[in-house]
């Protein structure tokens, strides 16, 4: 950008002056006063605006009065603007016309013509005077370096100025080691808050410990209620088995009695025989109505009480009638066979009493070949006695010869005994005799004996003496005593055979000679005894006949007992003769005797069933059956009781009672309810436990105070991420400030800092060569190698130092912001050499820059050729 | 067949982004997310339904609350008295511990185990249900766990259950990553998910479903919160959304002409007045003002909001509304501050909005644990837009200093 005109319509000292610029160096040289500041002003004031009021100093109002402003032509991009500028609000009424269309342009299209480069911008690069350059020294090292970052990016103060607010205002929120900003008071409540959230978040555990504590109890409450509940009905069990136990009792007393096999004495037998009963009570009432009738009748007939009972038993007694006659008969035979056996009893009589032994048995009769035998054992007998008794006498013949030849007391024994034998002989033969049967026969064997007897006293004593005899004699005495012996060895022999035909016929107490004899009366006996026999067989079958016959009688008429058989008959032939009269006599009393027979017939049809009944049953009389069948009731009630009880007590209970005792059970009752007391009481304790839980329990969930906490503890940390976001942004706006800053900067850098040492060589006459800017040092290089830092440095040498910075800046910034630069007397400090410098320098920038210099300095005019020089002259 | 799926209870957690609330209103924000959860289990009781899918965080697992638990505790115990099956995949915040297996739950409750399992139900109906699901072990599960469920029992219906995010591909991958496709394969008939709070339909046939959260918790949570009931249609198994929310989240954008703040206190009271709530509603209010206020007002702003709603309570009080949040922006207003080119300010931006710079500045502060996560979820952006506010902010009211 070129100025090409200022125009001053009122402004410090100048009114209604016009000044034409060139495109490159233009000098304006006046002396002091001259008005070079209130040119500098004038060109700032009308670009950027009139200070405020509140400087009235800046503001170079004229003192003359005329209108306070003025207009500076100016060409950019080859159109050229004309920007007049008169007193206004908010730095002053602005007017913009383009030239070259010559078309009225907005007010606020200056500031984009400028842009970037700002009033402060202006002031501090471009409008140049020696105050300027000497804040260099006034300002701390950071506000020299500042500045030169402002130099490096437009507008980079005010930002810096708001990134450092920013800083400020951040350090409110929070500070990482501090205690009053905001968030480190959040994150200390944050911590207590925590610290109490913990604090009750340890019920959390309290809780699960409750919890658990209450699901096993609940369990466990579970479980007790139902052991309770089936220990409770144990205890009832026992309790009932308790209970039952007179039940049980009574039901085994019962079970006692014993059991008695009853059949045939139930209910329906009882009324099959009340039934029975009543038949025969009705026949008998029956018959005695009938009978009273009769009786009534027999008032009439005057019947003999006999026939009254007959007539009851009409139909047994009439048959017995036609049997009257044969009875009188067997009467009559009996009594004559009692006669005939009273006299044959008489003559066996006899016959036992003369035959029969002790004992009454009569001997028995000799078989044909008996009799034989013992008349040929009789005979051999006789024959053996008789030679016996022959060689008797000859032994006593020859004993009385010895007698003889020998002393006589051995002969008088000898005879003595001969005849003592033969006595004895003939005594035994008299008395057995005596034993034969038959008188006759007695007589013979008598004889025989006494004839014995007499031949053995006086035959037998015969006397055969002789000296020499003696020992014949002798000899013969032996010889005949051993046919003696022999001879009474045969009779012995004998009389034995005799003997057991007699023992055989229980003949032994009779002498052998009777038993002949005995022989003719045992048959006698026999054959009377054998009629007897007969005769008592039929008296036998009489009495038989007769007693059945009576029997039947008394059976019917009771009254005729015990009277003879003739009285009965008689009786019966009475009755006969009565009915047989009655039978002619009037119809009613046949019909009656009739009706009675029937009712008789009835009557015992009636007992005869009824008798057959208790028969049946074994029993005598309706008496013991009416006992049999209470006795059968009585247990029928009992089984029937036992069999209630038996129900009552139930099957299963009443095998548990038959397995215990009642003491047993009154001890499990006992046991029972003990138990049942302590889980009752385990239960309890668990429900009290529970109910603690629960109320523990509620209070832990109900008490709001981890919610409450951790609400606020959520707040809390919003009001932090709040804050803490603040506190981010404000330092991020910050920080971009400065990123931006060092952006818009950064890459110019180094080509100003370059162009800055060239420039400051070429001032200091290349006694320094380099600058070094860095955001925290700035230093220079002497050509030597040696760095001087600011603080080193001379004024002059500083001021240059600022000099070759901002034409560098200008210079390397004109694409962005091709502004002139306004020197005003700047080079007070210079010495003449560095002065020309200058000089030479700006000539050389005005080049690409326009270049203002308003000095007093006349060499300024002469330092350089091509030229424009303005006088500016003091008022 | 008819069921209730619903997930992301976050019983007994706090609200998120208040920094004060009436006493009164506290107690409601206490008791809304028991108070959500009650109507899903009223719902159930009433529609007599076979069963209850919650599909993870029913609550927070690090909050250690007894309140939760009891309620749970309770309200399974009424699911049981009525005979309704509940089955629980726990997620990422209630995730399964060994501490959690000694609180027994009633009888009628299902807990799925670590590793994918198939729990089949037998309906009154007779029909029957296979649902397969897991509980998270920890508080990541970065495996792929879509390869464990089996295909489609020979159950007549078969529901997935499943807490976990689609994947995405970047490394956050660690909630039981899925995708659309892969849930579809297993042909079941109902994929019933968690994890979400946002409750909608990735796909309709078969329904693939998030439950959403019964009550919104934060601003960010807005809209209508609530549960599915899922009835079957033929063979088909239609979800059905029910409000259940006891507090709502709404943020409202109000344009203002005032110029003052007594001014837009008046407008405020005509819009609240104008706008009464159906139901409790936290409001986010964002006021843009067509014109700047005076930098008294401006400096104000903050003390005003308060001083607002403690005034103007009854009128917050009839319309059922409470401000969580007043932010009010002004007109932009042409800036008397030095401009910089635009490049540099970006290229600047670029410097100093970045998530490495921002823990820098953070530091220590990242190790406080309750601004650790907050800390995560900023977003440079964000951040920038916010330094740009704060710097126009800083702009105007230097600039009126000026003046």
């Amino acid at each position: 950008m070129n100025l090409k005109t200022l125009t001053l319509f009122g402004f410090g000292q100048f009114h209604d002056q016009t000044f034409h610029l060139q495109a490159g160096f233009n000098v304006l040289l006046g002396p002091n006063e001259a008005g070079k500041s209130t040119i500098t002003q004038f060109i700032t004031a009308i670009l950027f605006g009139f200070p405020t009021k509140k400087h009235p100093e800046l503001r170079y109002e004229p003192l003359d009065g005329s209108r306070f402003g003025g207009a500076i032509e100016f060409e950019q991009d080859d159109v050229t603007y004309r920007v007049t500028r008169v007193d206004g609000p908010r730095g002053g009424k602005v007017t913009l016309q383009n030239l070259t269309t010559d078309l009225p342009l907005p007010a606020s299209q200056l500031e984009r013509l400028l842009a970037p480069v700002d009033a402060q911008l202006f002031m501090a690069v471009y409008a140049l005077n020696e105050s300027r350059l000497g804040t260099v020294f006034q300002a701390s090292k950071q506000a020299l370096i500042d500045r030169l970052r402002h130099v490096g990016a437009v507008g980079s103060d005010f930002w810096l100025d708001q990134a450092h607010a920013l800083d400020q205002t951040s350090a409110t929120r929070y500070k990482p080691q501090g205690r009053k900003p905001t968030l480190n008071q959040l994150l200390a409540e944050h911590a207590a808050l925590t610290a109490k959230l913990t604090k009750a978040n340890a019920a959390y555990q309290t809780y699960l410990t409750l919890r658990e504590q209450q699901t096993a109890n609940k369990r466990q409450q579970t479980e007790l209620t139902t052991q309770l509940h089936q220990q409770r009905q144990v205890t009832t069990a026992k309790e009932h088995l308790l209970q039952a136990w007179p039940v049980y009792q009574q039901w085994q007393a019962l079970q006692a009695t014993p059991k008695v096999a009853a059949s045939g004495f139930t209910q329906a037998d009882m009324t099959t025989f009340e039934r029975l009963s009543s038949q025969v009570k009705a026949a008998q009432t029956t018959l005695q109505t009938d009978q009273r009738q009769l009786q009534t009748l027999q008032a009439h007939t005057q019947l003999p009480k006999l026939f009254q009972a007959y007539l009851a038993v009409s139909d047994q007694v009439t048959p017995l009638f036609d049997d009257l006659a044969a009875v009188t008969a067997r009467d009559q035979e009996r009594n004559q066979l009692l006669t005939q056996k009273k006299d044959l009893e008489q003559r066996t009589n006899d016959y036992e009493r003369q035959y029969a032994d002790a004992n009454g048995q009569m001997p028995q009769a000799f078989s044909l070949a008996t009799t034989q035998k013992f008349k040929q054992l009789q005979s051999s007998l006789a024959l053996a006695t008789q030679k016996r008794h022959r060689l008797q006498q000859q032994l006593n013949q020859a004993n009385e010869t010895y007698r003889q030849l020998r002393p006589t007391r051995q002969r008088q024994n000898l005879l003595a005994n001969k005849q003592v034998g033969w006595l004895i002989a003939g005594l035994v033969v008299l008395v057995g005799a005596m034993f034969l049967p038959g008188a006759l026969i007695k007589l013979i064997g008598a004889a025989g004996g006494v004839a014995i007897g007499y031949y053995g006293v006086f035959i037998v004593d015969g006397e055969t003496p002789v000296g020499r005899e003696l020992q014949q004699l002798s000899t013969e005495f032996q010889d005949l005593q051993a046919q003696l012996r022999e001879g009474g060895q045969r009779l012995d022999e004998l009389t034995t055979q005799i003997d057991a035909i007699g023992t055989a016929h229980d003949l032994d107490r009779l002498p052998a000679e009777q038993w002949l004899a005995v022989q003719r009366a045992i048959s006698d006996w026999e054959r009377l005894t054998h009629q007897l026999d007969q005769v008592h067989q039929r008296l036998t079958t009489i009495d038989e006949a007769q007693h059945h016959f009576l029997t039947q009688v008394t059976t019917a008429l009771p009254t005729l007992a015990n009277q003879s058989v003739a009285a009965v008959v008689e009786q019966l032939t009475r009755l006969r003769t009565t009915q047989r009269q009655l039978a002619s006599q009037n119809g009613e009393l046949a019909d009656l005797s009739g009706r009675l027979k029937r009712d008789q017939q009835a009557l015992t049809t009636a007992q005869t069933a009824r008798d057959t009944f208790l028969q049946t049953r074994n029993v005598a009389t309706s008496g013991v059956f009416y006992q049999r069948y209470q006795a059968a009731r009585e247990q029928g009630n009992q089984q029937a009781q036992r069999q209630a009880l038996a129900d009552q007590l139930g099957t299963k209970r009443l095998a548990q009672l038959q397995q215990t005792t009642q003491a047993q059970v009154t001890q499990d009752v006992a046991t029972a309810k003990q138990t049942t007391t302590n889980l009752q009481h385990d239960l309890d304790a668990v429900t009290t436990h529970l109910a603690t839980l629960a109320g523990q329990l509620e209070q832990l969930t109900t008490s709001g105070t981890q919610a409450t906490l951790r609400q606020k503890l959520a707040n809390l940390e919003t009001r932090m991420q709040l804050t803490a976001r603040d506190w981010l942004v404000d330092r991020l706006a910050s920080q971009w400030i400065e990123a931006t800053l060092e952006a818009a900067s950064g890459d110019r850098f180094p080509q100003i800092v370059t162009q800055a040492g060239d420039f400051y060589a070429e001032l200091t006459e290349n006694r320094y060569t380099k600058i070094e800017l860095t955001a925290a040092t700035l230093r220079v290089q002497r050509a030597d190698g040696q760095w001087r830092t600011v603080g080193q440095l001379s004024r002059g040498t500083a001021e240059q130092l600022d000099l070759a910075v901002k034409l560098a800046f200008a210079v390397v910034m004109q694409a962005q912001a091709a502004m002139p630069v306004v020197i005003d007397d700047g080079f007070v400090n210079f010495d003449a050499a560095r002065r020309q410098a200058a000089y030479r320098l700006l000539n050389r920038v005005s080049q690409q820059l326009q270049v203002i210099l308003l000095t007093a300095d006349p060499a300024a005019g002469t330092a350089v050729a091509d030229q424009r020089v303005l006088k500016l002259t003091a008022n | 067949m008819k069921f209730i799926h619903a997930a992301d209870l976050h019983l007994d957690s706090p609200f998120l982004g208040l920094t004060s609330l009436p006493p009164a209103f506290l107690t409601q924000v206490q008791r809304s997310t028991f108070a959500a959860a009650t109507k899903i289990f009223d719902r159930a009781l009433a529609e007599h339904v076979d069963f209850v899918l919650l599909a993870g965080d029913l609550f927070d697992r690090a909050e250690q609350s007894v309140a939760a638990q009891a309620y749970l505790f309770d309200q399974f115990n009424r699911l049981n008295a009525a005979q309704i099956p509940v089955l629980i995949s726990f997620g990422n915040h209630d995730y399964a511990t060994d501490q959690h297996q000694t609180l027994a739950y009633p009888d009628n409750v299902t807990v799925f185990g670590s590793q994918v399992t198939t729990h089949t139900l037998t309906l009154a109906s007779g029909e029957t249900v296979a649902v397969s699901g897991f509980s998270y072990p920890q508080r990541w599960v970065a495996d792929d766990v879509l390869a464990d469920y089996p295909d489609h029992a020979a159950t007549d219906w078969h529901v997935g259950m499943l807490h976990g995010a689609v994947r995405s591909g970047g490394p956050a991958d660690h909630y039981a990553p899925f995708t659309v496709a892969e849930l579809q394969a297993k042909h079941y008939d109902y994929w019933a998910l968690g994890h979400i709070h946002h409750h909608q339909l990735l796909a309709s046939d078969p329904p693939i479903v998030y439950a959403g959260n019964p009550q919104g918790r934060s601003v960010k949570e807005t809209g209508a919160r609530g549960a599915y009931l899922v009835t079957s249609h033929g063979t088909k198994l239609v979800p059905e959304f029910f409000p259940t929310a006891a507090i709502m989240w709404e943020p409202v954008t109000l344009d203002s002409s005032a110029t003052t703040l007594v001014e837009l206190g008046q407008k405020l009271v005509a819009w609240l007045q104008a706008h009464p709530a159906s139901q409790p509603t936290l409001t986010v209010l964002h006021v843009t003002l067509g014109q700047a206020l005076s930098a008294s007002d401006t400096a104000q702003l903050t003390d005003w909001v308060a001083l607002f709603q403690r005034t103007q309570h009854k009128v917050l009080q009839t319309a059922q509304r409470e401000f969580v949040r007043v932010t009010v922006q002004q007109a932009a207003e042409p800036l008397t501050a030095p401009k910089l080119d635009q490049t540099y300010w970006k290229r600047g931006g670029q410097q100093v909005f970045t998530v490495a710079n921002q823990q820098d500045l953070l530091g220590k502060l990242l190790q406080e644990p309750s601004l650790a996560a907050w800390a995560q979820d900023l977003s440079p952006a964000d951040l920038k837009q916010a330094a740009t506010e704060r710097l126009n902010q800083r702009l105007r009211e230097g600039g009126d200093h000026e003046s």
